[in-house]
């Protein structure tokens, strides 16, 4: 339903998606993680036809066979909230502080589904109550700015799920959630995904997630997709040294021991600063930090290999790089 | 040490709306009976469900919001006690990360402007290199200052809250989610710069995360929350091993944080009624 | 959603030629608009006079041209003088709250209550009619309108937490006011001064109509019309033409500023 290849969103020369191709079938469940600003939200922005003006577009990106990187602002308006529907990183960023949330998340179903006043209402509640926000009736009334952060992520969630999508991306769905409520919305979440064949993609930082909620993973940094293949292999046995490196800075609840009069322990980083998008190295963007890393990293780009894995886009992997070492 | 910040039997409600013609509903109870006491270099964890009042109990402790009942004393002033203009003068010693990092940056200004707001008001100089500094400490470059905050990413916004939080070298920081749009490494390294800041200038936090594996990484005790009120609270370490509330073992048992084996005796741990 | 804005093209396009014309008048107009020329009344459309003369013999476009620059000027002082004076008002009203909000929401909401008419009238009656009472008048009826869209707006930037951030950082709330209401409730502003500069146009020709505005030789098409009244049936043209100039002027602004504010927020033109 939905053929990604090559696609880039560039600011100027700064790339915060580079050559980014997948693709993805009704009742996919696919996570995405990867560094702070690794153009994961760019990714998704671009599959809802929503890249900041100031950004430039290339590749193709096909949905539903339909070529959708030219499309018009009208043509993007009737695949979005009933094909495509996306829970927005940021609730405050995506509510209209003027609005009452009820009202948000009554618009969709008014004008795509053209559901009554009425019907909306409760169609609207039922969904509050899906999401498990307490006391659905007082907050169809409320502001944004009067429901705590995870009350507002949930209200986001019910509205991306108000015209029944047939693919959801969530980016960050569960940030302001505690492991109750998140474990309870990444259940939800997968339900729909198998009762209805909605292809799921969640962006997560929380590995947690990702492992219970998605089968396949693509892990990006610097605006590329260096790994991808399925998520639990990924996360026992991840190839990428980008990879390996996050999933080893996991934090671990051991550490809460700290013996009196001691530092506490620092936390496992992968070392080295990030460069600014525009001073990334032109090969492969994670040299420069890499451990790893062979001469030719930082000038070209590595091809995705096999891994025992999945794919990979790292030279390591190169069969001619290894019989030379 | 001492005392930096103590808070006495807060109590916040929220009206609800009206719902029906006759009846006056009762008000929504967000904060009730919670007590804190916070010492100079140290980080109380607050964990919670969901609408629990962290984030109310944030704002009082800011002073943005007053208290119904109870009291806030910061370094033995009573924020809520205390004329406007020596809040505003104490304001400068406190610092908060908000929970939403788009909606706490203004955006016709650029983040630069933001970062050095707390710098303006306390009249410190050297303005832009006080704000470069905070933003290479939070992992961004310094040209980024001239940037807007819709230019960013969401994790990247977040440090930038943070960048602001820490640019004046603040007594104490409230931390609300203030990492939880952070992959786990660069999240590492925001949690080490925090202990840096710590250990070298005795910054005090309250740090507000769902993340028991991030509030058991900094946090020396533990506040944990449910509907407003406190249900349990300790040294971290003992309330990981044994947790005494059920509400606290249901987290840590969603949040796939088993009880620590060879647990450690649950001593200084008061379990309020 | 994106249709041609037929609405903003052409209110730009009509407030923009009246802007021009009357901006044109400072340096050229045909001839002088206040020359009497009685061997040439009622002299019918020309080549020398584009749209004839009137009673008097003077040239009619010259006089809609200074006529255009009058109404402008007196709507734009008033709007500007009114406005500001509101916009002070109000966010100092949001700022502030409790009492003294209270106590300047009220006020005004009583003075908006008071006919702006009326106190036109009371002021000419009190100080003789003149240019400046119409500019004092309007301005009045501008500033409780100011205050409350002025308020409303800067409430809603109070609630956003870039606020609570700000007082966090120890500034104050004067401050404040400056540093993030203002930027951003300019965009509600400029619309709504777009709005009530055609109102203001409106009001000042409804003035001189009735003799309270510009007094003679200051052209005014308020005047003028009230002028060609009494000449209807003789030279009905010259009724017609200082009409459609305050139509099209009042018409282009009000859908210039209609229309901004559909573009800023197009929500607001279905809750409306
Ligand atoms: N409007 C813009 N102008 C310039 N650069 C931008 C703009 N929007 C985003 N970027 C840059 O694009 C890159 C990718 O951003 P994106 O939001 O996709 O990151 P992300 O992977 O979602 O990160 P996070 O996990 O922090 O949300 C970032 O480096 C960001 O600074
Ligand atoms: N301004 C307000 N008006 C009305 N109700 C409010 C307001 N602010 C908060 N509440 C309510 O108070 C309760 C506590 O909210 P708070 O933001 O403190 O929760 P929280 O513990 O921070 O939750 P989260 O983890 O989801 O951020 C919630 O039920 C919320 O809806
Ligand atoms: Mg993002
Ligand atoms: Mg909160």
């Amino acid at each position: 339903m939905l053929d990604v290849s090559n696609l880039s969103v560039r600011f100027g020369d700064a790339y915060a998606l580079r050559d980014a191709s997948l693709t993805v079938h009704p009742g996919d469940r696919i996570g995405v993680v990867g560094e702070s600003g690794s153009g994961k939200s760019m990714l998704a922005q671009a599959l809802m036809g929503m890249v900041p003006e100031s950004a430039s577009m290339s590749g193709i990106l096909k949905i539903d066979g339909t070529e959708m990187t030219r499309a018009t602002e009208a043509q993007w308006r009737a695949l979005r909230a009933r094909r495509v529907a996306m829970i927005f990183q940021e609730p405050l960023a995506a509510l209209n502080p003027l609005r009452r949330v009820g009202t948000t998340v009554m618009e969709p179903l008014r004008t795509h589904l053209g559901l009554s006043r009425t019907q909306a209402r409760a169609r609207t509640l039922d969904l509050f109550e899906e999401v498990g926000l307490p006391d659905p009736e007082q907050r169809l009334a409320a502001y944004p700015h009067e429901l705590s952060g995870g009350q507002r992520q949930r209200v986001l969630i019910a509205l991306a799920l108000a015209c029944d999508p047939k693919l959801l991306i969530a980016d960050e769905p569960t940030t302001a959630l505690d492991a109750e409520v998140a474990q309870r919305i990444t259940d939800l979440l997968v339900r729909l995904s198998r009762d209805r064949a909605m292809a799921l993609m969640i962006i997560s930082h929380d590995l947690q997630v990702v492992a219970r909620a998605t089968r396949q993973l693509l892990v990006m940094y610097g605006g590329d997709i260096v790994e991808r293949g399925e998520t639990r292999k990924i996360l026992s046995a991840p190839f990428h040294p980008y990879t390996r490196g996050l999933l080893a800075a996991r934090p671990r609840p051991q550490l809460a021991r700290p013996v009196p009069g001691t530092k506490r322990p620092r936390l496992p980083t992968i070392p080295g600063h990030i460069p600014a998008l525009v001073d990334l190295p032109a090969g492969c963007r994670f040299s420069g930090r890499c451990p790893a890393e062979l001469s030719r990293c930082r000038t070209t780009r590595s091809t995705e290999f096999r891994t025992g894995t999945g794919l990979a886009a790292c030279h390591l992997l190169n069969p001619a790089e290894r019989s030379k070492s | 040490m001492t005392v930096l910040l103590q808070a006495r039997n807060l109590r916040r409600t929220y009206p609800r709306p009206r719902t029906t013609l006759f009846q006056r509903p009762e008000p929504l109870v967000a904060v009730s009976g919670v007590s804190l006491a916070l010492e100079r270099g140290e980080t109380l964890g607050i964990v919670g469900e969901s609408g629990s009042g962290k984030s109310t109990l944030a704002r009082m402790v800011m002073g943005f919001e007053r208290p119904e009942a109870g009291q806030i004393l910061f370094d033995g002033t009573d924020l809520n006690a205390v004329p406007a203009r020596e809040l505003q003068r104490l304001r400068t010693k406190f610092q908060m990360v908000f929970q939403d990092p788009y909606g706490s940056l203004d955006p016709r200004h650029s983040v630069g402007w933001s970062i050095a707001e707390p710098l303006r008001a306390a009249r410190i100089d050297n303005r832009p290199a006080r704000v470069a500094e905070a933003l290479e400490q939070v992992g961004l470059n310094h040209g980024d200052a001239a940037r807007f905050p819709h230019e960013f990413s969401g994790g990247q916004r977040q440090r930038i809250a943070i960048a602001r939080a820490i640019a004046l070298r603040p007594a104490l920081i409230v931390a609300d989610e203030a990492v939880s749009a952070l992959d786990v490494s660069v999240q590492a390294q925001i949690l080490n710069l925090l202990m840096d800041l710590q250990e070298d200038l005795g910054l005090a936090m309250l740090f507000i995360s769902h993340d028991l594996a991030v509030v058991a990484a900094i946090s020396d005790r533990l506040l944990v929350m449910k509907q407003g009120e406190v249900v349990e609270t300790g040294a971290t370490a003992d309330v990981f091993a044994s947790p005494a509330h059920a509400y606290t073992r249901s987290l840590l048992t969603a949040a796939q944080v088993a009880p620590a084996t060879g647990s450690s005796p649950a001593s200084n741990r008061k379990v309020p009624a | 959603m994106r249709r041609f804005p037929v609405n903003l093209v052409l209110g730009a396009a009509l407030a923009g030629s009246v802007t021009l014309v009357a901006l044109l008048s400072f340096i050229w107009t045909p001839y002088d608009h206040a020359a009497i020329a009685v061997t040439n009344k009622f002299a019918s459309p020309s080549f020398a006079h584009w749209l004839g003369t009137d009673q008097l013999g003077r040239d009619v476009v010259s006089q809609l041209m200074v006529a255009a620059r009058n109404s402008m000027i007196v709507a734009f002082v008033s709007v500007v003088l009114g406005g500001g004076i509101g916009i002070v008002l109000g966010v100092y009203a949001s700022a502030r709250g409790g009492w003294v909000e209270n106590l300047i929401m009220r006020v005004s909401d009583l003075s908006l209550a008071f006919p702006a008419l009326l106190f036109a009238i009371m002021l000419a009656a009190v100080f003789g009619p003149s240019l400046q009472n119409t500019v004092i008048a309007i301005a009045f009826i501008n500033i409780p309108i100011f205050a409350r869209i002025s308020r409303g707006a800067a409430n809603q930037v109070w609630t956003r937490e870039f606020m609570l951030a700000g007082q966090a950082a120890g500034m104050g709330r004067m401050t404040l006011t400056f540093d993030h209401v203002m930027p951003n409730i300019a965009a509600a502003i400029i619309v709504q001064a777009t709005i009530e500069f055609a109102v203001a146009l409106l009001a000042e020709a409804a003035l001189s109509y009735l003799g309270l505005g510009a007094q003679p030789p200051a052209p005014s098409w308020g005047r003028m019309l009230s002028d060609a009244q009494t000449l209807l049936y003789l030279a009905p043209q010259l009724a017609i033409y200082p009409g459609l100039c305050i139509v099209i002027s009042v018409l282009g602004f009000g859908l210039l500023g209609d229309s901004i504010r559909d573009l800023s927020d197009p929500r607001l033109r279905r809750e409306r």
